[in-house]
């Protein structure tokens, strides 16, 4: 054994003196930069380094739903949202400079900013956004028509028996008008997310194919400019000297792509300033930074989204109400937001997360875990014996996420229900789930816009939306009345309607098990002064709000 | 030559079967690109217009001889995802997989053949135990866990190599040890056992008798007959790398062929897949064809007339 040991050292030693050797002839420039870097640190550097678990896979936000980095930093929506000190959020104007609704609802106003242009100097029009909204309806391979589709024509342009959308009037450069359908309250608030950038109808059209592929070709009004894409390893960002704002103190962002365990190494080494917390096990969170060394260098933000247990009422016995009931009251959210979370997160017993508009705190603190009451619940509706239950794992799923699904799993079978965990690939997963065939699973929203709307619709809105979720919930005067609620103009009877559906969908007809919010934690390095994560709490953050 | 011919319309006839093979594959395994496309923000009446909008409402032999055709025209189809041509994309990662690879075989090679000759010559002798132990270690630590160490040792303890792929040559040197690791283990073992056989041979009893030195008659005779046999193990790990650089590309984030098949497979994204699968398939043939030359050329006895 010692003889291995000894042979391994002096082996490893031979290949790191082969490592610096073949090191020395590309060192100076290497170390040139280097200093260069430190020395400029020391006065205003503004170059931020970040990681990220996954590659994007375009660049273009109307075909995909997932890769936000870039539109959200290169690209500009007419609003934005941001985070107020007490933890709400308020809706700030951005490419919109003024803007007036009608009586109705039904009639936005909008005028847009002045002197704005576009990164390569084409300057911004009206134009352009009736452009973006009907590329969002016409791109064969559009992921995202849902954010055009309240705008009146939207249908129509989609299924194309329309050769524009009448919804939209430009009445010059500045100014236009977009109609509804029908009222949409969140509307305002859905033009403040990715999905609704603005793209230049010039610079798209010319681009062709390469929008979005291409960085040069890739051209917004945001702050930054795309310089470089290197497919599954890095993106580098530079601050856009055309850009309409005040200048932000980060100028530069590189971002690679890493493996998580990676990740935590590099950024002890300080080659990244920022960590992603949530993309590592909450264990090696716990050990490794909610120490003394960085305990002053942890930021949070509550993400505004919601984990729950979505139950299948297509699939017997969990058509019965009572048996659902009995699973709510059978998992202990407090031990597993405690022993695996750490605590860093608040138990939600709504469908509406804490920070999410429309929360009423009427609707909190009545799911209590009680597995006598649970198993009283199954034997009055004939399980006495328990009966199995498969729950669903996709496995790209985080280990925290996997750990929990093991515990509720546990949970479970103490009341008698015999829970098995089917791990399935992602996108295996999704083709089960989509079917409507799913029999319970893990599930996570994250708000996109701020408003009740946005989860509440998702998963109870329409018949399809039930089916893809695999909750198939079965009262359709609910399903008809969570689609009504969006288009109440008042706000108060709206969110009265949201908070007697919520008891409804979650307490009476236990639709699904809610569980709790989380924080999102990141570590910040020694370069970064203030960093701001996301209003929702997203992996992706823009770049602007960071201070070095 | 005429073998050769022969060789060259086998590896067609895989190709083919290859390309069937992944079509059923991909139709028989649940999940389609649209719906991983739409992930957690999905629509039926979405689900239905991607999947219209991708040709996959298209029936599978529809599919499959669309595919056919393009191939043989040259053209291997766009991505799903990346909408970008297949072949570009593939020739655009490729030559990080190539760099990879070489570099990982020009280190597991000189250290594997080295190790291998050495046990073999000091049979028994404290050498011989090292390396053997070294060897077993090497093809027992799957390649993650080389890649961690060495990341850990070599970036993170003494901070002399990069930790990541960043476009220089010595942020190659960490992926290609940790990638070369394994199959130097296997070729040491095998070079020692096909080495200590021949040594036993009579033949070298007669080259000692003639003269020669012990030097000379492992190097002139019995490394040559030694050889085939570990020629044609390094051919196998040629695809043997290609499909472990995978892992390493993945680790150390270089933007290789391997990334993009895992890519490909993970979305559905079938053009993609197909491509990355034909490009592979073609470079293992060729590397086999190329060991089987070399094995002609260095035993007679392999010749045919």
């Amino acid at each position: 054994m010692t003889k291995r040991h000894v042979f391994l050292i002096a082996l490893l030693a031979a290949l790191a003196l082969a490592g610096c050797h073949k090191a020395d002839g590309e060192k100076p420039a290497d170390a040139a930069a280097e200093t260069a870097q430190e020395q400029a640190g020391q006065t205003e550097d503004g170059l931020l380094r970040l990681a990220v678990n996954a590659d994007i896979v375009t660049m273009d936000v109307h075909k995909t739903t997932n890769d936000y980095i870039v539109p959200m930093n290169v690209f500009d929506t007419l609003f934005s949202i941001k985070k107020k000190g007490d933890g709400s959020t308020e809706i700030v104007n951005r490419l919109a400079e003024t803007y007036e609704i009608s009586e109705d609802g039904l009639t936005y106003h909008f005028t847009l900013r002045d002197g704005v242009v576009f990164s390569d100097g084409t300057p911004l029009t009206a134009q352009d956004v009736k452009f973006t909204f009907e590329r969002m309806l016409t791109l064969p391979d559009s992921a995202q028509t849902d954010y055009a589709i309240a705008i009146d024509g939207a249908q129509e342009l989609l299924d194309q028996k329309a050769d524009s959308l009448r919804g939209i009037t430009v009445e010059d450069d500045r100014n236009f008008t977009i109609t509804l359908a029908e009222p949409f309250a969140g509307f305002i608030a859905s033009l403040a997310t990715p999905p609704t950038s603005i793209f230049s109808e010039k610079l798209v059209t010319d681009a062709g194919d390469a929008f979005g592929v291409e960085p040069e070709k890739t051209i917004g009004t945001g702050p930054y400019i795309i310089r470089e894409w290197v497919r599954g390893s890095r993106l580098v960002f530079e601050y856009n000297p055309k850009y309409w704002g005040d200048e932000p103190s980060v100028k530069r962002v590189e971002v690679v792509v890493m493996e998580p365990q990676v990740m935590s190494m590099a950024f002890q080494k300080g080659d990244l300033d920022v960590l992603d917390c949530f993309l590592l096990d909450a264990a090696i969170v716990n050990s490794t930074y909610k120490t003394d060394t960085y305990k002053d260098r942890l930021v949070s933000t509550e993400r505004l989204g919601l984990n729950f247990l979505m139950l299948n009422e297509k699939i017997e016995p969990l058509n019965n109400v009572q048996v659902r009931k009995a699973i709510q009251q059978a998992i202990d959210r407090e031990a597993i937001l405690k022993s695996i979370y750490d605590g860093d997160g608040k138990l939600e017993d709504g469908i509406f997360p804490t920070g999410c508009l429309g929360y009423s705190s009427n609707n909190q603190g009545w799911l209590p875990y009680n597995p006598a009451a649970a198993k009283k619940l199954l034997a009055d509706a004939g399980f006495a014996d328990g009966f199995d239950l498969e729950l669903c794992l996709d496995s790209t799923a985080t280990d925290s996420v996997k750990n929990t699904i093991q515990v509720i799993a546990q949970n479970l079978n103490d009341v008698g229900i015999r829970a098995s965990i089917r791990s399935l690939d992602h996108a295996s997963y999704l083709d089960l789930r989509n079917s409507g065939d799913m029999t319970a699973y893990w599930a996570l929203w994250l708000l996109d816009f701020n408003d009740p709307d946005n989860i509440i619709y998702t998963f109870f809105g329409s018949r399809d939306n039930t089916k893809v979720r695999s909750n198939n919930y079965a009262d359709d005067a609910v399903i008809e009345r969570v689609a009504e609620a969006k288009t109440i103009v008042d706000e108060t009877k709206r969110f009265k309607e949201y908070e007697a559906l919520e008891k409804k969908i979650v307490e009476e007809d236990a639709a699904i098990v809610p569980m709790f919010s989380l924080k999102h934690l990141y570590v910040i390095g020694d370069r970064v002064k203030h960093f701001t994560p996301h209003w929702a709490g997203w992996n992706d953050v823009y770049f602007e709000d960071t201070v070095l | 030559m005429k073998g050769l011919l022969a060789r060259m319309f086998g590896v067609v006839i895989v190709l083919i079967g290859v390309i069937a093979l992944i079509f059923i594959m991909l139709w028989v395994i649940p999940g389609d690109p649209a719906t991983v496309l739409l992930n957690d923000h999905v629509s039926q009446a979405n689900i239905d217009r991607l999947t219209q909008s991708m040709g996959l409402d298209k029936s599978l032999p529809e599919q499959f001889f669309g595919y056919m055709k393009g191939i043989l025209t040259g053209d291997f189809g766009s991505s799903y995802f990346m909408q970008q041509p297949v072949l570009s994309l593939i020739l655009e990662n490729f030559p990080y997989t190539l760099r990879l690879t070489l570099l990982a075989i020009a280190f597991s090679w000189t250290l594997g053949i080295a190790s291998g000759v050495i046990s073999a010559v000091c049979h028994e002798h404290f050498l011989d135990y090292l390396f053997r132990g070294t060897a077993v270690l090497g093809i027992s630590v799957p390649v993650f866990m080389v890649a961690l160490f060495l990341q850990y040792l070599f970036y993170y303890r003494f901070s002399l190599l990069p930790l990541t792929y960043d476009g220089s040559f010595v942020s190659l040197i960490l992926p290609a040890v940790a990638l070369g690791w394994n199959s130097a283990g296997s070729v040491a073992r095998l070079m020692r056992s096909e080495l200590m056989e021949q040594l036993d041979a009579p033949y070298i009893d007669t080259a000692k008798a003639k003269g020669l030195t012990y030097k000379k008659a492992v190097l002139a005779h019995a490394l040559r007959n030694a050889a085939p046999s570990v020629i044609t193990l390094m051919a196998l790990q040629l695809s043997g790398m290609l499909s472990g650089a995978v892992i390493t590309e993945s680790v150390f984030s270089i933007p290789g062929l391997g990334q993009l098949a895992l890519t490909a497979v993970q979305t559905r994204d079938m053009p993609l897949l197909q491509g990355t699968v034909i490009f592979t398939a073609l470079l293992i043939a060729v590397g086999n064809i190329l060991a089987d030359m070399i094995n002609t050329m260095l035993d007679p006895r392999l010749r045919t007339e």
